[in-house]
């Protein structure tokens, strides 16, 4: 099991991480909140966020391989139990609850279609998904 | 098809060839083009990048332009020269590629890219698979035909408003034909994001020649280039170029390309122009 990511983890990295974001999607640094959405908020498109994963890897020196956040996010739950026809599960949604805690929970709600998820993603992601890659590479 | 692998391929030879990793080609600019705007050097650049890409990914998948952290211009590329480019991939797999490129012309740097990122999309959406790996064959051989190039129309910019040396909107009309959409791309035409780019230079330095009149301004350096969107034939797009800092005779300007009922830019970046007197 992982070891759970604390608020002062993210602190430590979360004023690099807004610049990131801020600089990548044009956009002003104090428009980025810790839990806006960047699509629905911050009008990111996947262009930004391929853009985004691509500073950040620069820099934190870090490699974030893509479809990451997903991935993590269903661990070790068989992904047909996760979606079904391109809508996530409860079982997704429970789990996507829980590692996505920085997103309000009434966000991640049924029906949610797994298109859908980076929706909900916001700048505290990007600092989670960029603390789990600095410690998959200490762990290497 | 007319045009095809002639009218927007900018590699006649691939000398050196690592799929994924790196690759080395040319391409002979022919004596009797009139305009080969700066920014093809980059085209010529990323399409080597993309041979590369495609090769490794078996052409399931192949690279748009996308992002383009920066690119330097070092030099002008004329008719006749030989342009020879080299590309480093760092990563690619069926989603992303990014690599850094060269070009050379007499063995002189006249172009860096750095750090492009370029979303894979489906290959035959845009092209036959088949017939792109059986060019790649010719291409690693002896090469394609020299001067197959025939040249890429000035696309014209109408005029919508300015503010002397400080601004400027235009609207570009792009034509819903063109020789070069038969090979960008054979089954989905786009406008080339890096003649997107040239119009939106030349509309920049308009308003850098008002700035600093009496000079001649030319782009040095354009970073932040981000493509959103494809341009269709036929669409029409509203380019604006605005000045942001002046620091004697360096200039930067935000460039920005909107579509009708688009709530982002088609496409953006920074421009930094020198003016030599």
């Amino acid at each position: 099991m992982a070891a759970e990511i604390t608020k002062t983890d993210v602190d430590a990295i979360y004023g690099t991480v807004a610049k990131t974001i801020a600089d990548a999607l044009g956009c002003e640094l104090d428009e980025v909140k810790r839990d806006a959405s960047l699509i629905d908020d911050l009008g990111a498109e996947s262009i930004d966020f391929l853009d985004l994963v691509f500073r950040l890897e620069r820099a934190f020196k870090v490699k974030i391989p893509r479809g990451k956040i997903v991935e993590d996010a269903r661990g070790d739950l068989p992904e047909a139990e996760f979606e079904q026809k391109g809508v996530v599960t409860e079982a997704g949604i429970a789990r996507l609850r829980t590692f996505l805690a920085e997103v309000p929970a009434d966000r991640i709600a049924a029906p949610l279609k797994t298109a859908d998820i980076p929706r909900l993603f916001t700048a505290e992601t990007f600092a989670k998904l960029v603390i789990r890659a600095q410690r998959e590479q200490g762990a290497a | 098809m007319p045009g095809r692998y002639a009218a927007f391929t900018f590699v006649d030879r691939i000398t050196s060839f690592e799929p994924g990793i790196a690759a080395r080609g040319s391409f002979h600019i022919p004596s009797d083009v009139g305009h080969f705007p700066a920014s093809l050097l980059a085209e010529a650049t990323g399409q080597l990048a993309a041979w590369s890409a495609m090769a490794k990914q078996d052409f399931r998948v192949r690279p748009v332009a996308g992002v383009a952290h920066e690119t330097v211009y070092l030099g002008v590329p004329r008719p006749g020269d030989l342009l020879e480019t080299e590309i480093r991939i760092d990563s690619c797999d069926d989603e992303v590629v990014s690599y850094q490129g060269i070009a050379r012309i007499g063995g002189t740097t006249v172009l860096e890219l750095h750090d492009v990122v370029g979303p894979m999309l489906p290959a035959g959406d845009f092209d036959d698979p088949e017939a792109m790996r059986g060019f790649l064959d010719v291409l690693l051989g002896g090469g394609a035909t020299a001067d197959r190039f025939r040249g890429v129309p000035v696309l014209p910019l109408a005029p919508i408003d300015r503010e002397t040396g400080r601004c400027a909107r235009a609207r570009l009309d792009v034509p819903a034909a063109a020789p070069f959409f038969a090979d960008h791309f054979p089954r989905r035409p786009v406008l080339p994001g890096t003649l997107l780019m040239d119009c939106l230079t030349r509309l920049a330095a308009g308003v850098v020649a008002e700035a600093r009149p009496g000079g001649t301004a030319f782009v040095r350096r354009v970073s932040d280039v981000k493509l959103r969107a494809f341009t269709e034939p036929g669409a029409t797009l509203e380019l604006r170029a605005t000045l942001e800092s002046t620091e004697n005779d360096t200039m930067i300007a935000t460039l920005e390309a909107r579509a009708e009922g688009q709530r982002r830019p088609v496409g953006g970046a920074h421009a930094t122009f020198e003016v030599a007197r």
